[in-house]
């Protein structure tokens, strides 16, 4: 009902309608918030900033259990991240940083082949291979794709061997050139890991992608369309960018493997990769997803939203400008 | 209990108000802290250079390194610092610092949470720094851009001389058979800073291999592995 209600709306209300969702997000604070006892009666505007400070403060204190990938997400109760969806942990765990091994066969590769990548994940104290693994949006292993003139793109999972417990998977390679792999795993009892890897298929030309400036025409995918609006309009590298976007038709949206959306965003030099989810989304067609452009360059920015079984995959240009005073 | 919603209310207000005014106010809005997390990031990324008798101001403590935090974010996104000079995922090499992406996470979170300090019990124990001990002057090879090898050679490390500041070039290895090898992704290297990229894994390359990618006023040592103690020719 309500979803269908919302798909008739003018797509244009984008700010009003993520207020409800903020409060929403804002409810995991919530349970912190009763945890933490706090006392205060007095409203934000009336509060001095070391006031405020200290009441956010006990309000964290308050929430023990934390999203090891959304780090500002906490609750004083076990559950799932309204974010990511995943499990929340008890304290942040240290940050403990695996080493990955590739082997990439054949050792000559050819544009339009294929490649087999396997992978041995190992722990950093004893140095030993890995084989269990939290299970992150759905998977247990996610690896990010992408050639380096940004034309090819892939979000896969690649499977388990039954016996070596280690996984592999094979990949097109449509070109020549570079091609950056992103592994996205966590451990149990580490932390999530993001470990990048290249190799290249001979016969290409090693140069940056020519990433435009394209990020405000709606883009179509399989079975729904994507509209994109940032604030601030001309997104700063260093600052938050809020990326909106809106999908019609508004119905029928599922969460593809575990989130409302995904999104990874890459610079044209292949340098900054971010991968993120929604910030705010509840199934209906507006998502909010913050982003940090860290440097002056030119994004490209894939979303991927499943609707109706189908996934779709899309991608927007975006500019960020260089702070100047 | 009216009470306590109202109050859990206003708290869920405050907080949500929080998320987006957290850089005007520095309100505290991450579960990163400096004692539990920052302080080993740094210790591990930053403190070789960073501390009382390093080669740059201190950042060793919460007092020391709080001031810096805006500037910390500024270099950690432009990739200037830790001045290691080079892309992650491009070659391998075991005497890597540049940081993690889950540790420009922690801090890029941390700084833009409001810095908090935590509770110094959770502080881990103090670096120590050995000496480190360039690798000795073996027999290097030198090659330029387009260089052919003559002659097969094991290489166990690079060093890049002579590099212009700023640039961005992938270094790469082209064998014979037709194979590309991944030497080196140079980003923001420094020669003041220059040091030498020890690999993963010693890497054989036959006579009639090509270096590409090499600017045109600079030069890359190959270091071959270390001579087992005691055994000469
Ligand atoms: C190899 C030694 C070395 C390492 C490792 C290192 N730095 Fe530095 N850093 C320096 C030196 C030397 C300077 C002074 C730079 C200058 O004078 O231009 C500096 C300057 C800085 C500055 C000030 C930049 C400015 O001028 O505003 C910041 C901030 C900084 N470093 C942060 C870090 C952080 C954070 C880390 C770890 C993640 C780190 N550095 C690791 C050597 C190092």
């Amino acid at each position: 009902m309500r979803l269908l209600k919302r798909a008739t709306e003018k797509p244009r209300r984008r700010r009003a309608a993520v207020g409800p969702l903020m409060a929403g997000v804002a409810a995991l604070g919530l349970v912190a918030a009763c945890a933490g006892g706090d006392d205060s009666r007095a409203g934000p505007g009336a509060m001095t900033d070391a006031e405020r400070e200290a009441q956010v403060q006990a309000l964290f204190d308050a929430g023990v259990y934390f999203c090891p990938m959304d780090l500002d997400v906490r609750s004083s109760e076990p559950g799932f991240c309204p974010r990511c969806r995943m499990a929340l942990v008890m304290g942040l765990p240290e940050p403990v940083d695996y080493t990955m091994d590739v082997t990439v066969t054949p050792e000559l590769l050819e544009p339009g082949g294929t490649a087999r990548l396997d992978f041995v994940v190992r722990d950093p104290w004893e140095d030993r291979p890995v084989t269990d693994f939290e299970i992150m949006h759905e998977r247990p292993f996610h690896l990010f794709v992408m050639s380096q003139d940004l034309g090819h793109f892939a979000h896969v999972h690649p499977t388990r061997d039954s016996e070596t417990e280690n996984f592999h998977i094979d990949l097109d390679l449509p070109r020549a050139g570079l091609y950056q792999v992103l592994a996205d795993f966590y451990p149990v009892g580490g932390t999530p890991q993001l470990i990048a890897r290249s190799f290249i298929v001979p016969g290409g030309r090693l140069e940056p992608a020519a990433v435009g400036v394209d990020y405000t025409a709606p883009r179509q995918g399989e079975n729904l369309q994507v509209e994109l609006v940032t604030e601030p309009a001309e997104p700063i590298a260093g600052q938050e960018t809020e990326l909106y976007f809106t999908v019609t038709p508004g119905e029928g949206l599922e969460p593809y493997i575990g989130a409302w959306g995904h999104m990874l965003a890459v610079s044209d030099d292949l340098i900054d990769t971010v991968h993120g989810h929604p910030f705010i989304a509840d199934g209906g067609p507006e998502m909010l997803f913050h982003l940090t452009f860290p440097r002056p360059r030119n994004y490209r920015v894939w979303v991927q939203f499943q609707r109706d079984g189908v996934v779709n995959t899309v991608h927007f240009d975006i500019p960020a400008k260089e702070l100047t005073f | 209990m009216t009470t306590a919603c109202i109050r859990t209310g206003l708290g869920a207000a405050i907080l949500a108000g929080a998320a987006v005014a957290a850089e005007a106010h520095d309100a505290l809005t991450t579960s990163v802290n400096w004692s539990r997390t920052v302080s080993r990031i740094v210790y591990e990324r930053c403190a070789s250079c960073h501390r009382d008798g390093g080669t740059a101001f201190s950042l060793t403590t919460y007092a020391e390194a709080r001031p810096w935090a805006v500037a910390i974010r500024e270099e950690i996104f432009a990739r200037t610092m830790p001045p290691w000079g080079a892309v992650k995922g491009f070659g391998e090499f075991r005497n890597d610092r540049a940081m993690y992406p889950s540790q420009i996470n922690l801090m890029v979170s941390w700084i833009e949470g409001g810095a908090p300090e935590g509770d110094p019990e959770d502080l881990p124990e103090p670096p120590e720094y050995p000496e480190e001990n360039a690798p000795a002057a073996e027999t290097v090879r030198v090659v330029r851009n387009g260089a052919t090898l003559e002659s097969p050679v094991v290489i166990d490390g690079l060093f890049p001389r002579d590099v212009p500041d700023g640039g961005s070039y992938q270094i790469v290895a082209e064998l014979p058979d037709g194979r590309v090898e991944p030497l080196v992704w140079l980003y923001e290297y420094r020669n003041e800073y220059g040091h030498a990229f020890l690999l993963e894994k010693p890497l054989e390359l036959p006579a009639g291999t090509v270096f590409r990618g090499i600017p045109a006023e600079s030069s890359l040592d190959l270091i071959p592995p270390p001579s087992e103690p005691g055994v000469r020719d």
